[in-house]
């Protein structure tokens, strides 16, 4: 079956918006020690909302402007990222607005608040809630092992995750805990 | 007095450049240059590295087209080992390399000249970016993420992981085509096919508005190399390389790959890290050429897709020999993408592809082997030498933006020319001289760039290195 232009759709009829009332949006880079606490608290996250469909997780080395699309479609997002501007150790749980829009932006990593301004611009749509978790690093040298800071503040991180989620999806199932 | 403009950093592209203009004393452009300001040194590093480990290292010189290092890193092993892979395997290789080439040309296109083309050279760079394009025209905007999300998706769904897919190894790739990927890439190209359609449709109805930046950039007669196939008709992946001169008669034709580096050379240059590759019979410079996007158009006698084919037959229109003004790099980037959906989708179709006979094995059976293929900026060269444990002793990339350093120096020259009047320019006029290279979307190396919130400082200086005047933004 051939498709090509004779199977050309209206591009609104593509754009079916998915169920997604929980986005959690991890990045980082897991050979730089604390820098890697994103992707692992995504993988927790998998594991711990695994029977939750309403739930996605996207873990991504750079968040890069493609996933406005995602943000989009979602009732609500949940930013996940490291931080060197904070106390290692620290974890903080913030809410995130749109960036205005005359900054600039990198194509190849851009912040919390600009994908969300970015969402809003292409597809006029914000989440209800949109929230940044930052866990402060204590080390972004070569390595994949954490900082002893950033391990200790493991557990809070994943009930934050946990209460965040929880508040969005209502009860939800499954073990608790790390 | 002779004065140096510089434009430091050149925004919106892979990498880290700058560009410097030099002065004399009426004010009046002399010469231009385009430096690349970064080493990389994969060449030497991997050296004493088993040769199955080099696709996966040669991966890492870039984020946005590691595919093509991927495949060119397994052709030249295949070549130390002597074997031919699985047919399975060379067309899903095929499909992953027009994934990337479709990502990548919506990224160049999209993300780093649309601001420019539909904006204006001239537009307010404060808004000159994609929030710019967005807030202007969002279907463009959403149509860009979009092709962009599909030619990313198909290579996670392929190789497992959108960046650095582990998936290509020595003899063909890890794993085959499952029937759910191969369904759910099938069912992303109609959404693809509408995308790339608004783009080529707003190209074309806006790029009539630019005679202006088409007459002097990089708008030069120059030999053009691409990789063909026996009928004439692009090829990407495998095929050999024809050289053909600015009337379009073949210089060289069937360069495979064992003969590269009898025919093309590499110079150096002392104000740039990117060295210059020329065709050896004609030495260096004489013997310069282009690749990429609109050299492959010129090249090819088809696409061999039906959409694509039409699309081309109208970009020929454009002149009667070779096109030979780089702005038409950007429509070239579009026909190029439309056969990519084409093809993926012809593979797709062709039940053999979820055949799982997909990796030919085998140790050291030559001491050198050699890959090339076209990458989305142009023609992409490896070749290692090992010792008989299978080492790497010796090895040499040959990439796009080196085979068009010369013509991308050119073309800054040509275009400072234009632009800077008795020592005066604009700030569109620079962002014009920036543009020239962005036509070629050349690949620096992965690099975090920004865009919109341009960060220009540029200095005047004097022949006597005092500073005569800046600006900053």
């Amino acid at each position: 079956m051939r498709l090509g232009w004779g199977y050309y759709f209206k591009l609104d009829e593509l754009n079916q918006p998915a169920n997604i009332r929980c986005l959690i949006l991890a990045c980082g880079n897991t050979l730089r020690s604390d820098d890697g606490v994103g992707p692992w608290l995504a993988r927790w996250a998998e594991e711990r909302f695994r029977s939750e469909p309403s739930v996605r997780i996207v873990s991504r080395q750079q968040w890069t402007p493609e996933l406005a699309e995602e943000i989009a479609q979602s009732e609500s997002v949940l930013f996940i990222d490291c931080s060197v501007h904070s106390d290692p150790g620290s974890v903080e749980l913030n809410p995130v607005v749109p960036a205005s829009c005359t900054e600039g932006l990198a194509t190849h990593h851009v912040g919390a608040a600009e994908l969300l301004a970015l969402s809003f611009e292409l597809y006029n749509s914000l989440p209800q809630n949109a929230m940044q978790l930052m866990v402060g690093a204590g080390s972004t040298e070569l390595g994949e092992t954490f900082s002893g800071q950033v391990a200790a503040a493991l557990p809070q991180a994943c009930s934050l995750i946990e209460e965040t989620v929880a508040s969005q999806l209502g009860n939800i199932s499954g073990p608790r805990g790390v | 007095m002779s004065q140096t403009i510089t434009i430091d950093p050149v925004t919106r592209l892979e990498g880290h450049g700058k560009i410097t203009i030099q002065l004399n004393g009426r004010g009046q452009v002399e010469d231009a240059h385009f430096h690349v300001t970064q080493v990389r040194g994969f060449e030497k590093f991997a050296e004493g590295r088993p040769f199955y480990e080099m696709p996966s290292l040669m991966a890492r010189i870039c984020g946005i087209c590691p595919v093509s290092h991927l495949i060119a890193s397994a052709k030249a092993c295949e070549a130390i080992m002597a074997v031919r892979i699985p047919h399975t395997a060379a067309q899903l290789r095929r499909m992953l390399n027009l994934a990337q080439m479709v990502q990548s040309h919506a990224l160049s296109f999209f993300h780093l000249s649309s601001p420019d083309l539909l904006l204006g050279m001239e537009s307010d760079s404060a808004k000159r970016h994609i929030f710019g394009v967005a807030a202007a025209h969002p279907e463009l905007g959403r149509a860009g993420i979009g092709l962009r999300r599909f030619g990313q998706h198909m290579i996670e769904l392929l190789g497992n992981k959108r960046i650095h897919p582990g998936w290509v190894v020595p003899g063909g790739v890890t794993e085959p085509l499952s029937p759910a990927h191969r369904d759910e890439i099938l069912a992303g190209l109609p959404e693809a096919y509408a995308n790339l359609k608004l783009a080529i449709t707003a190209y074309k109805s806006i790029a009539a508005s630019f005679k202006g930046e088409i007459e002097v950039f990089a708008n030069f007669p120059s030999n053009y190399l691409g990789l063909i196939n026996e009928d004439e008709s692009i090829e990407f992946t495998d095929g050999l390389l024809r050289l053909i001169d600015p009337k379009g008669n073949i210089i060289e034709d069937g360069i495979a790959a064992p003969r590269f580096s009898e025919v093309i050379g590499e110079a150096v240059e002392d104000y740039t890290y990117t060295k210059f590759v020329y065709y050896k019979p004609l030495g260096y410079a004489e013997g310069s050429y282009r690749v990429g996007p609109l050299p492959r158009l010129n090249i090819v006698k088809s696409m061999g897709t039906p959409l694509a084919d039409i699309e081309l037959a109208e970009f020929k229109q454009i002149s009667a020999g070779p096109i030979e003004s780089s702005f038409h790099y950007h429509h070239a980037r579009l026909v190029e993408a439309l056969y990519g959906l084409e093809k993926i989708e012809q593979i797709l179709t062709d039940p053999l592809i979820l055949d799982k006979h997909v990796r030919a094995t085998a140790g050291v059976n030559r001491l050198e082997g050699a890959g090339q293929i076209e990458a989305p900026r142009g023609t992409l060269f490896h070749n290692y030498k090992v010792d008989e444990d299978g080492k790497i002793t010796w090895a040499n990339l040959v990439v796009a933006t080196g085979h068009n350093n010369n013509a991308m120096n050119k073309g800054v020259l040509q275009s400072a020319k234009a632009y800077v009047k008795d020592g005066k320019f604009t700030p569109g006029a620079l962002n014009r001289i920036e543009a020239v290279i962005r036509t070629f979307d050349p690949c620096l190396s992965c690099s975090t760039h920004a865009f919109g919130q341009m960060p220009l400082a540029m200095t005047i200086v004097n022949a006597d290195g005092e500073v005569v005047d800046t600006l900053i933004r």
